[in-house]
């Protein structure tokens, strides 16, 4: 039997300018003695939705559907009949703050209120119980006598945590109880709650944006967004494939689960007003079809206790490779298989790295991909349609590649106009009009100045930054869903290519794209790959979660390639 | 400590001094003197009219014809002594004459300081209760409305309805003239039966403060974490509201009381001139009238120390109220 069940739980704030849709239509079950994570961003409704368990929620809010706790419906108690439940059966910790205890009482005071209510307990008693759990959450109980603002704020969630506990609760719901601690206390915090769950085997329904936190925790996690539950299951398969868009984004966000790769937020806002039907992460999704802006994507099973919310049945393949073989033929009649029996996947807006050392066959791969070159055998397809019959280079929404060296990949004698203007010349897209101002977009995406006077000037005149980026422009004037970028890089000085690299990141962060990532220098794969692919011999020897791959690799060469790196003298 | 202590008592007494210099050369700055005075208060008094030598005689007697540094100079001599001279008009030493009407003032202020603030916040809290809510919005209308109206002016209403019409309360007076009582608790009801209408005028110049605070201010408090937190634990309606959201919303009223106290004792004169009550404010008045300056002092003083000696208290048990406040 499920401790705490709930049912198409709809809390809408009114306001007398509009309706926000808090929590809208969420459904979930706690068992008994279990831990259920609820993540999101701020705004995602999470707090709502403990509010509305206690019945907290303020008088201007529309609740609809139910909360059933033990099977007994609690959701449309009167205030009086809902105090049976409260603190006795179901406590929350709220958020540490100055204000959240009464700034004129002792905090000792303030814990025993509720036993003095709600248990047959006299006066003695109650102190002694008070200096127990104070000495139970790490408290040493001469801090009893003390008013909240004389405490740290560790202290206080302390508090607000023995208060809790005061009544021996079935059910214990913690809201952001670390978001405002230092790192010591939260570990302190984090280590007395898996202690207490472990003795005495409280329920806990934690909320958090602390992902990392709460999946040091929780056993089951629930990701909500924007009012709605965009994916469920158990803690560590989301952390290690995320399903939904919205799920990697946060979990690609979190400093403590890529430890190198520079942060990038989720780029966009949720979507304003309340007339809007379509699925809530649409506006910010890089995946989205027709259907994601007409109608809200329900919550469905997909195997393994996980169930997820999107139109595109999660996070969607781009490209999608099969056994590629490619090999070339020697002056002396040998054969060196360049490719061998390559099988990988792209999802849509992830970046992969494919690392290497120099001949292990990266740029044949990259080539294959981008349907320069064609494979010996194995196929590759492009949001499930075969690239080489697609043409997907050819159009908008495709692939585009930008090559090592842009001192031959843009010719010195054209004008910067021409080289970027190139592809849509060459496929007939658009009046000349039209390309004119493409280029000047795609130029100003770049970075670069889109002055008639820039736009005359020969590629040969520019420097070698300048030059990357305007193969980078001549790429993104198609607008590709995937680019595939090949050792961009490697012929740039160092403060360039991060100036590139950052450039090209943000773009890709910020137009949602999906990125091969093709190089040999592992540290800077690191600040931008998801996933990253380790190439030997034509042949993909590792591959998954960059920090998986880079801090504890399993294979033989991964491990040599990691520690091939040349540490600055200080650092051996 | 020791050092906040010293600075404390010195801001005390040097406002005491700012004070007590207002007070002295304020009246002498009036036109007139006590004994050129050509009106009477007091119908049917004989207006006695000096000649030019009779006046410079007295105004010789009383020394008020020496050098204004002089004279206050004596006069801040004879106050450490506790000496706060002689009044003119009344021939008889000003401590006498304060001692004589103090009591009925002090009956009357503080009877209105508990009423209103005591009503005030019964009413303010019954208004946030039932916040957003008709009876609210009426209340705080009516309140609002019932403030412009200056307390003398309402004093004279009430005397009006009450005393004229309706002959339920005495026109003047603080006791039944020659009244021969069976026992105190007679004399006590025919005090509060004279001192009921300046209470109840002074009470309600003064409730919609009260009541506007402690409405907003309670409003302010049931949006805080901590009521929040309240409910939560479970503790009922009537335990939220008085342990601790009014608990909180209080100590701006207590605050409040203590300035109330101050403006009550400017209020109190005009009052009292309306009831013809014979406290300080009456004296006072024709203390004034009379151009009798050491009267004037003397009851400013009173009043002046009266305010700090108020203002003080509410500091100590603010302290006492709010543990945040480390006095």
């Amino acid at each position: 039997m499920s401790l705490l069940k709930i049912n198409d739980l709809k809390c809408h704030y009114l306001t007398d300018i509009d309706t926000v849709k808090a929590v809208d239509g969420i459904s979930f079950e706690i068992e008994d003695g279990e831990i259920l994570g609820i993540v999101g961003e701020s705004g995602s409704g999470k707090t709502t939705v403990a509010l509305g368990i206690m019945g907290l929620l303020p008088e201007n809010t529309a609740i609809s559907g139910e909360i059933l706790y033990r099977d007994e419906l609690i959701s449309s108690l009167p205030e009086a009949g809902m105090d049976r439940f409260r603190w006795k059966d179901i406590t929350i910790v709220f958020q540490n703050g100055l204000e959240v205890m009464n700034p004129v009482m002792k905090v000792g005071v303030q814990v025993t209120e509720p036993m003095i209510k709600h248990l047959d307990i006299s006066p003695e008693k109650v102190r002694s119980k008070c200096a127990d759990l104070f000495r139970t959450v790490g408290l040493d109980p001469k801090w009893m006598d003390s008013y909240p603002h004389q405490l740290s704020g560790g202290m206080r969630q302390r508090v607000l945590l023995a208060m809790a506990l005061s009544c021996d609760p079935k059910l214990l719901i913690l809201d952001e109880v670390t978001s405002a601690l230092d790192a010591f206390t939260r570990k302190e915090i984090r280590d007395l709650l898996v202690d207490l769950q472990k003795k005495n085997g409280y329920t806990m329904l934690m909320i958090s944006h602390d992902i990392t936190f709460v999946s040091s925790v929780a056993s089951r996690i629930t990701v909500m967004y924007s009012g709605k539950v965009v994916e469920t299951g158990p803690v560590r398969e989301i952390l290690v494939s995320p399903r939904h868009p919205y799920t990697r984004g946060l979990v690609h966000s979190t400093p403590d689960i890529f430890v190198y790769k520079d942060l990038w937020g989720i780029p966009g806002d949720v979507p304003a007003g309340d007339e809007f039907k379509g699925c809530p992460f649409s506006p910010r999704c890089t995946q989205k079809i027709d259907i994601c802006s007409k109608a809200s994507p329900v919550l469905m099973p997909v195997g393994g206790r996980r169930e997820i919310a999107c139109h595109r049945g999660g996070i969607a393949n781009l490209l999608e490779a099969k056994n590629l073989n490619f090999s070339y033929r020697l002056p002396d009649g040998e054969y060196i298989q360049a490719v061998d029996n390559v099988s990988l996947e792209v999802t849509e807006g992830e970046v992969l790295a494919i690392v290497g050392q120099t001949g292990s066959g990266k740029s044949t791969l990259a080539h294959i991909l981008a349907n320069v070159i064609r494979p010996e055998s194995g196929e590759v397809l492009f949001m499930d349609g075969n690239v080489s019959r697609g043409n997907y280079g050819n159009r908008f929404n495709g692939i585009q590649i930008v090559f090592q060296d842009p001192f031959s990949s843009t010719s010195n004698r054209f004008t910067v106009l021409d080289a970027v203007k190139e592809p849509l010349y060459i496929n007939k897209i658009g009046s000349n009009g039209d390309r004119l101002q493409m280029v000047k977009n795609a130029l100003e995406l770049v970075h670069l100045p889109s002055t008639d006077n820039f736009l005359r000037k020969y590629c040969g005149e520019l420097s070698g930054g300048q030059r990357q980026r305007v193969a980078l422009a001549r790429a993104m004037v198609m607008q590709p869903k995937l680019l595939i970028a090949d050792e961009i890089t490697s012929a740039l000085d160092v403060s360039t290519s991060a100036n590139v690299l950052r450039l090209l990141k943000g773009l890709q962060n910020r137009r949602g794209f999906a990125m091969i990532y093709i190089s040999h220098d592992l540290s800077l794969t690191l600040k931008i790959a998801d996933r990253i692919a380790v190439m030997n011999s034509g042949k993909i020897v590792e591959m998954g979660n960059s920090h998986d791959v880079m801090l504890s690799p399993s294979d033989e060469y991964t491990k040599r390639l990691v520690d091939s790196r040349i540490g600055l003298c200080c650092h051996n | 400590m020791v050092k906040d202590r010293n600075s404390f008592i010195f801001r005390l007494l040097s406002t005491l001094f700012v004070i007590l210099a207002i007070n002295f050369f304020l009246p002498r700055m009036m036109p007139g003197d006590p004994f050129s005075t050509t009106s009477a208060d007091e119908v049917g008094e004989d207006i006695i009219v000096m000649t030019e030598e009779q006046r410079l005689y007295y105004l010789n007697y009383y020394g008020l014809d020496r050098p204004l540094h002089e004279q206050f100079l004596v006069y801040m001599k004879n106050l450490m002594k506790g000496d706060l001279g002689r009044s003119i008009y009344y021939k008889m030493p000003v401590r006498d004459v304060i001692m004589l009407h103090l009591p009925w003032t002090m009956l009357v202020v503080f009877g209105a300081t508990v009423i209103s603030t005591v009503s005030g916040v019964v009413l303010g809290t019954l208004s946030a209760k039932n916040r957003k809510k008709g009876s609210d919005k009426i209340m705080m209308t009516g309140m609002i409305a019932f403030a412009e109206i200056p307390s003398f002016l309402l004093g004279l209403i009430l005397l009006l309805i009450f005393s004229v019409y309706l002959r339920l309360f005495p026109l003047a007076g603080a006791v039944t003239p020659f009244a021969d009582y069976n026992g105190p608790a007679e004399q006590a009801w025919d005090i509060l039966y004279h001192a009921f209408l300046p209470v109840v005028t002074l009470s309600l110049s003064q409730l919609t403060g009260v009541y506007l605070l402690t409405r907003n201010t309670l409003i302010t408090v049931t949006t805080k974490d901590y009521i929040r937190t309240a409910r939560a634990k479970g503790l009922g309606e009537k335990t939220v509201w008085v342990r601790h959201a009014l608990r909180n919303a209080l100590l701006p009223v207590v605050t409040r009381t203590g300035f109330m106290i101050g403006i009550m004792m400017g209020g109190v004169v005009l009052v009292e001139s309306v009831f013809s009550y014979p406290g300080l404010g009456m004296t006072l008045r024709s203390a004034v009238v009379g151009r009798d300056y050491p009267l004037i002092q003397g009851i400013l003083l009173i009043i002046a120390v009266s305010i700090l000696i108020c203002n003080l208290l509410v500091d100590k048990i603010y302290g006492k109220l709010d543990p945040r406040v480390g006095i």
